[in-house]
């Protein structure tokens, strides 16, 4: 036992700084969210009455989801549009879905005045209910995206049936997440359907939801950008750009149509006043300019196929816009004038930083011991599903994996 | 939770004629009371006048609101008193993803602390602020006006309603609905000529008259529709685009994928043509 425990001590030790520092403030948001549920929501968080939903909500769950988006959206354009160059980029965007929902799951569940009977959502159904929608599919979804991440698993530990079976799973598994993120990613814009009189007409309108899907749709695939550029840049791994211009290709057009709802449902769905609250206004100018209109051109320029540095850029000014809209719809819109305004407590964003450090430590970590970049098509031999009598060449591959990862 | 078997002329309801109040708030403390409600520290003119507690909260379902005007020269208050308006379409109880709040056919709406999660959806979605939350406790529930149901299945009225020696009505919808039309036509100079709760939110099981114009009072406008209905119409589409977008996405995989075998075969094709010609050759 003490030997084990000193090969993990003296495995963390070779570690960079930068991951001990992520594993410190793991840390620092584990106990924060202890203290949340020794003394209570109110000593701990800066909520009440006025604002029952704050930064957990905002980002942990509204924001979050869409950020983990990658999984699905990747997933459709390699397997069910079937571009199989693409491959490469669909591993550690399931990684980070996986990592993302659960931890959705983990921010939820503190947010929750009574975690302990989360179950009750599948005991009692209310099919009126969009958070009652939300919760089925994030359960569903995130079972789905742990039996994607069981893939590099099985092949890590060398599992010849599940990884044969997964395998023959992944298309369907590509649509199964396709359908549910779309209900989810839809209905959390169903939440705010709700809230009449109180979410500001810059954003109140019936077409919420499908904006709320379609913006999901283009920050996943920019979060792909996101991610391999910063994998590239940091860890060593090879340069996708040249895939990436693929992707580049897809998104401008899928944040033209967002664009043109977006005006469409100001322009005729909105029936308060818009330009009334110069803070707000301001706000939305920001996420619509910096968040949508700027990465949408720079996406349509020629330049960005080969400019690894100009895809980094609109991509991070797509996840920009995509988290100002989201605390734009969930918490500064929701503010009534004359409202004391909600700015979260010192617990609370130990906590929200705590799940987002986690996110990038996990991430780190699963790379670090998991086949998740190694996937590339060239290597993998796809045909294994359709031909069970093919293991003698399977178990030699994944020997042959296991020894290259030793 | 569908409340489509419920017949609206006859689940009880409130009229509160509030030009009839005395702001004696003996139906606060009767709430106080019948719910065993903790104390308030309490403080003048904490708030926005003379009303105490601040605001309703996990301790006060009701309170009067205290309204200072004048009229000829004259300091005059109206009171207008706060609490859960019990809507025939209540948007608490269709956000409610466990399905804790219930219209009862009697009248109030009521909520079940056994099923309750605590994601507080019915405090965002409520329009008049009603539901509130224990924030005092670490595993903390909601808790609201529960329209004194206890009392009323048993056939008796509401605490605050058997307090008030003065301005609230208890009965049937249809009747308060008439009675209060009955007031605003014999005296229109006494009432700002609206009752509200009547068509608010969907219609309400609390009516109000006012003196004051209703924005005056701290009456919130608020929407004509059901709440419910808003999130509906985006909710029905669900099982239609689950089938939809699982149904598109098939078709489109079989498509590319069979694309791609065709192409397959036809370069095996070729191949094979290649090699047999080369043997021939030879």
């Amino acid at each position: 036992m003490t030997a084990a425990a000193r090969i993990v001590m003296n495995e963390i030790k070779g570690y960079h700084n930068f991951i001990k520092l992520m594993m410190v403030l793991v840390g620092i948001g584990a106990l924060a969210s202890l203290v949340r549920f020794i003394f209570g929501l109110g000593v701990t968080t800066n909520l009440n009455d006025t604002y029952p939903w704050g930064l957990w909500i905002s980002f942990d769950v509204v924001t979050a989801v869409p950020l983990a988006a990658g999984a699905f959206t990747i997933g459709i354009v390699a397997h069910v549009f079937h571009i199989r160059k693409l491959e490469p980029l669909v591993r550690p965007a399931i990684v980070t879905g996986f990592l993302g929902y659960s931890l959705v799951c983990v921010g939820l569940l503190l947010d929750l005045g009574q975690p302990q009977r989360g179950i009750n959502v599948l005991r009692y159904w209310n099919l009126h209910s969009p958070m009652f929608e939300v919760s089925m599919c994030v359960m569903a979804y995130t079972t789905v995206l742990t039996l994607e991440f069981l893939h590099p698993v099985a092949e890590r530990f060398g599992w010849h049936l599940p990884l044969r079976l997964l395998r023959t799973l992944e298309l369907p598994f590509a649509i199964l997440a396709a359908m549910i993120s779309t209900l989810h990613q839809s209905t959390l814009g169903t939440f705010f359907l709700i809230a009449v009189d109180k979410l500001h007409s810059l954003w109140y309108n019936p077409l919420l939801p499908l904006q709320f899907w379609l913006s999901a749709i283009f920050t996943g695939l920019s979060i792909v950008i996101f991610e391999a550029s910063l994998v590239h840049k940091y860890m060593g791994q090879p340069d996708e750009s040249e895939l990436l211009a693929t992707l580049t290709k897809i998104i401008p057009w899928i944040m033209g149509v967002y664009l043109c709802i977006k005006l469409y449902a100001l322009a005729f769905l909105t029936h308060g006043p818009l330009f009334d609250r110069p803070v707000l206004l301001a706000l939305f100018l920001a996420e619509i300019g910096a968040g949508v209109i700027l990465p949408m051109g720079m996406f349509f320029t020629r330049k960005i196929k080969t400019d690894k540095k100009m895809q980094l850029r609109a991509a991070s000014l797509v996840i920009f816009g995509l988290v100002l809209n989201r605390f734009n719809v969930s918490m500064f819109g929701m503010e009534q004038p004359g409202q004391l305004i909600y700015a979260p407590s010192i617990i609370e964003s130990l906590v929200t930083i705590g799940i987002i450090a986690a996110h990038v430590l996990f991430f780190v970590l699963i790379a670090k011991y998991f086949p998740i970049f190694e996937h590339h098509p060239e290597a993998t031999d796809y045909t294994i599903p359709d031909h069970f009598h093919r293991i003698e060449g399977h178990e030699s591959k994944a020997g042959h994996e296991l020894r290259a990862e030793g | 939770m569908s409340t489509t078997s419920i017949d609206f002329n006859k689940t009880r309801t409130f009229l509160i004629d509030t030009t009839k109040c005395t702001g004696c708030r003996g139906c606060q403390v009767a709430c106080k009371q019948w719910n065993q409600l903790k104390a308030e520290n309490t403080h003048f003119f904490s708030g926005e006048g003379y009303q105490n507690p601040p605001a309703m909260s996990e301790y006060t379902f009701t309170r009067i609101k205290f309204k200072d005007y004048q009229k000829n020269g004259q300091n005059e208050f109206a009171f207008y008193k706060e609490m859960c308006m019990h809507c025939n379409d209540p948007a608490c109880a269709s956000v409610c993803p466990v399905g804790a709040f219930r219209k009862t056919a009697e009248g109030p709406v009521i909520y079940d602390d056994k099923r309750c999660i605590g994601c507080r959806f019915c405090m965002m979605a409520c329009p008049f602020g009603v539901p509130k939350y224990e924030w005092s406790k670490a595993f903390p529930l909601v808790k609201k006006c529960t329209g004194c149901y206890s009392r009323v299945k048993n056939g008796k009225e509401p605490a605050c309603a058997t307090a008030c020696p003065t301005a609230i009505s208890y009965g049937p919808r249809a009747e308060m609905v008439k009675e209060a039309e009955k007031r605003l036509k014999a005296k229109p100079e006494r009432y700002f000529p609206a009752i509200y709760g009547k068509e608010e939110a969907g219609g309400t099981s609390v009516l109000y008259l006012t003196h004051q114009p209703l924005d005056e009072l701290g009456f919130k406008p608020i929407t004509k529709r059901p709440l419910p209905s808003y999130t509906w119409q985006a909710l029905r589409f669900v099982p239609g685009i689950f089938l939809g977008v699982g149904g598109t996405l098939s078709l489109v995989s079989w498509f590319q994928h069979r694309k791609d075998r065709i192409r397959k075969e036809e370069e095996e094709r070729a191949a094979a043509k290649a090699d047999s010609t080369k043997g021939v050759n030879e």
